[in-house]
């Protein structure tokens, strides 16, 4: 496949994020084919609701629904070897715990897989905003193959090779933004423990990083501190709104599924998490000003290490 | 024994093999950039030079690189790349094997037997003698998809690639590739294997080319990969030791190098492409083998060795010990350079019942995808499997960095596959079993505090070691049931303690384990663990 020709790139997805998708796959001069269930995507964006037709008539697929929902959208589209499926999700499967882009794998026989990741206000992109992503892949043709397909004037995109750092910061990253809302919202936290949570939160996930055999930077660019940031720290935000929640004692949906994930990640890796562990206290019913002052009660350190 | 199903391969002359080899390397340099081509010129002088100052050089071999040092510094294009041609043609000389059918049926056919008897105990009574069981059978036993191999080396190609324990291996792999009812395979012998005439001789005829580890360069490598590529795309099937050589320390491979078996890969594509083409096969295809009757697939087929006894086992401890793995890479003065020891050896080990087990592993294609047993579904899973290497309309797309993760994908599955396919065997248990007492006993794992302990800190109590050697035994046969290894284990733990120690007794001068009155005594620690390393990288908690 020449990059450089326009080519038909499927998404599989037609909610707001695979639009979003597909205008910037219009934006970069390309067909977007859109797979969707239920309510059609508008006619400006071709479309079918046989997901099988998507991964047969292009190359490159990008997934946008969320990650609970992947493994069947991947068990209906039956990828094939010749697919290129970069994942467009929040890197773990919150109930096994499994990298998404293995979940591709393991229901289909497609190797060659990516992830995107980086900031992506759905709104903003739909009304025109611009943005920027990060495609990783241990493939170069499949980083080629998702820039030449996404990058445009109005979204830049960067490629790396960490796969396994951009899935575990595309799962870091909610988390974290939670913890923000948790602290931030406790009666007399200040911007103290929110910038403790903050560089502590940081360092720990980079610690994991680092033993899971991914590029800490990954952590601290456009994926990771950039989408954090921008996107999720700030009131409004979904997940930062579920840890607001949970300081007035109201578990609502949030990325509990995940911070047990990354636990188990960290276990695996022998990588102890203290923030993460207490976010799935409080969770589980556990007093969050008693976390806090669990975790503010611990040894001091050498703040790099 | 029943006739090969697949016709042994003819020799062809050594011109023809190194002709297609140079060809290859042409092309492959008159591709390069300038800067690129002096770089790998520069890499081949420097290493060849390095390698003379310890080597004695052959005769013309320092003409070729005062020639190749002459063209890289005033030469033109032209000129550099004939002087590498130069080398690359003198190289292919060295590897190219001369397999002789002759040879290979008087090899496989009486050699076992006679080899088996030669190398035996001898009965001491007349009676004995009448019973004297002179097959290889009992003792080299080959198990696995052996059926499953059977049928496929007639429609692809086979690469078979096993793990890498001692120099006993390629000869014993021979026994038991002929044992198993398959054809022969060419396979990469270092070349200090062929320093010994008759061993040489032998190797040479017996389908084996020469690998010479002290060439470090580049251009050696290359060479060396597209007489690989060569042999695979003319239907010969392969042998190679993904994990390089002999493991030092005794345990399963986890870690393969990947260039040999990259060739894998690109002699499929290779073929796919001809075919696609209509052309004939691919210089040196035809040469080779004939025509080959076989389609373009290409089938990697693990294989797990597991040997009570390891001939190598002191010399190969002591350097993963030292650490001298860098200095010591290539080791030409161990136990298999001393005839007399090898004999002496193979006598005590070969009467041995399954003293070596060779266990062929489910094949699987270039990327480690497993093959189907239905041939139906295989030719389905060929058209399939095209897709990764191959665009929509069938033609190949060419992809270095791609076909490296491919590689490594197949690295991976080969791993999981040699721990899956491992058989523990009684001093593998046995040895890990006193190993982790020792360990107990002295308060720590440390590999270098525990061979220092002294003969009074070694003793194990018999009663405790046999309690834990029941229990130990109880999950390698759970293991077993769960498909996660294979075990060739007696009776009860006494029978198995028994068993090991009369291994351990068999032929080394110290043993890893020894009676001691009551107790038993870990005699040389060094061995206890390179034996225990054999069970250390599968999930066996004893």
């Amino acid at each position: 496949m020449a990059d450089s020709e326009a080519m038909r790139v499927g998404i599989l997805g037609g909610g707001r994020w695979g639009q979003a998708l597909g205008r910037l796959v219009q934006a970069a001069g390309h067909q977007p084919f859109i797979a969707y269930e239920g309510k059609a995507p508008p006619h400006v964006l071709p479309s079918t609701d046989k997901p099988a037709e998507v991964t047969a008539a292009c190359d490159l697929v990008l997934t946008a629904v969320s990650a609970a929902a992947l493994r069947e959208a991947i068990g209906k589209a039956r990828p094939h070897p010749g697919n290129r499926v970069v994942v467009a999700g929040r890197g773990i499967e919150p109930r096994t715990g499994v990298s998404l882009t293995d979940v591709v794998l393991q229901e289909s026989d497609c190797v060659r897989v990516g992830a995107l990741g980086g900031p992506a206000p759905v709104e903003e992109i739909l009304n025109g905003g611009l943005c920027a992503g990060v495609v990783a892949s241990p493939y170069d043709e499949v980083c080629r193959l998702t820039v030449s397909a996404l990058h445009s004037t109005r979204y830049r995109v960067y490629a790396s090779p960490d796969l396994v750092g951009l899935e575990l910061v595309g799962a870091a990253v909610p988390v974290l933004a939670c913890l923000l809302g948790l602290t931030r919202s406790l009666r007399g936290a200040g911007v103290g423990v929110h910038a403790v949570v903050l560089s502590r939160g940081l360092a720990e996930l980079g610690r994991l990083a680092r033993a899971a055999g991914a590029q800490e930077s990954t952590l601290f660019g456009l994926a990771g501190v950039g989408d954090l940031e921008a996107v999720h720290a700030r009131p409004g935000a979904p997940y930062f709104d579920a840890g607001r929640s949970l300081a007035d004692g109201k578990v609502v949906d949030g990325p509990w599924g995940l911070a047990e994930a990354l636990l188990a990640t960290g276990e695996a890796h022998g990588v102890e998490l203290p923030l993460v562990q207490s976010l799935v206290e409080v969770v589980g019913g556990g007093d969050p000003v008693d976390a806090i002052q669990r975790l503010m009660s611990r040894r001091s350190a050498k703040e790099h290490r | 024994m029943a006739e090969l199903r697949t016709p042994l391969f003819e020799p062809q002359p050594t011109e023809r093999w190194v002709r297609d080899l140079v060809r290859r390397s042409q092309r492959r340099l008159e591709a390069l950039p300038e800067p690129a081509l002096v770089d790998l010129l520069e890499d081949a002088l420097y290493n060849e030079r390095k390698r003379l100052e310890r080597d004695e050089a052959e005769r013309g071999e320092q003409e070729a690189l005062d020639r190749l040092s002459r063209a890289v510094v005033r030469g033109g294009h032209r000129e550099r790349i004939d002087a590498g041609l130069t080398l690359v043609a003198r190289w292919g000389e060295e590897i190219h094997g001369t397999f002789n059918p002759q040879v290979y049926k008087f090899a496989t056919r009486v050699l076992p037997r006679a080899l088996t008897g030669l190398l035996s105990e001898r009965p001491r009574s007349l009676s004995g003698l009448r019973h004297w069981d002179l097959s290889i059978g009992r003792r080299l036993i080959a198990k696995g998809e052996v059926e499953f191999l059977r049928e496929l080396t007639g429609e692809a190609t086979l690469v078979l690639a096993p793990t890498h324990v001692s120099n006993m291996d390629s000869p014993l792999l021979g026994m038991a590739l002929y044992q198993a009812e398959l054809p022969p395979f060419v396979y990469g012998a270092g070349l200090n294997l062929f320093e010994n005439p008759i061993l040489g001789w032998w190797l040479r005829r017996l389908g084996a080319y020469t690998v010479d580890r002290k060439k470090k360069s580049n251009l050696y490598k290359d060479t060396l990969k597209d007489y690989s590529i060569l042999c695979i795309r003319g239907g010969l099937h392969s042998l190679f030791f993904p994990g390089g050589t002999r493991c030092r320390s005794g345990e399963l491979e986890t870690h393969l190098k990947k260039g040999l078996l990259g060739t894998a890969v690109q002699a499929w594509q290779e073929n796919l492409d001809t075919q696609r083409r209509g052309r004939k096969p691919a210089p040196g295809a035809s040469s080779m083998a004939g025509k080959s009757a076989r389609g373009p697939e290409v089938y990697v087929v693990p294989c797990t060795l597991s040997y009570q006894l390891v001939l190598e086992a002191p010399t190969l401890i002591n350097d993963h010990l030292a650490e001298a793995g860098g200095k010591r890479y290539i080791i030409d003065d161990d136990e298999f350079t001393k005839p007399r020891v090898v004999a002496n050896f193979m006598s005590r080990v070969l009467d041995l019942d399954a003293g070596i087990v060779c266990h062929f592993g489910a094949p699987m294609d270039c990327l480690g995808n497993p093959i189907s047993r239905d041939r139906a579904e295989r030719v389905e899973q060929a058209l399939r499997r095209r897709r990764y290497v191959c665009d929509a309309d069938g033609e190949v797309e060419w992809d270095e960095q791609r076909d490296h993760r491919y590689t490594d994908r197949l690295a991976g599955a080969l791993v999981e596959a040699y721990h899956r396919d491992t058989t523990v065997l009684t001093t593998h248990l046995v040895a890990r079993v006193a190993w982790r007492m020792l360990g107990e006993q002295r308060q720590t794992h440390d590999m270098f505090r525990l061979v220092r302990v002294d003969a009074a800190g070694r003793h194990l109590d018999r009663s405790a070691f046999l309690r834990r050697l029941e229990e130990a035994t109880r999950r390698v046969r759970e293991g077993a049931e769960r498909g996660l290894w294979h075990h060739d284990l007696p009776g009860n733990a006494a029978d198995i303690l028994q068993v090991a120690l009369d291994r351990f007794g068999r032929f080394h001068k110290t043993k890893a384990l020894a009676d001691h009155g009551e107790d038993l005594i870990v005699e040389d620690p060094r061995l206890c663990l390179y034996y225990q390393n054999r069970l250390s990288t599968i999930p066996l908690e004893v």
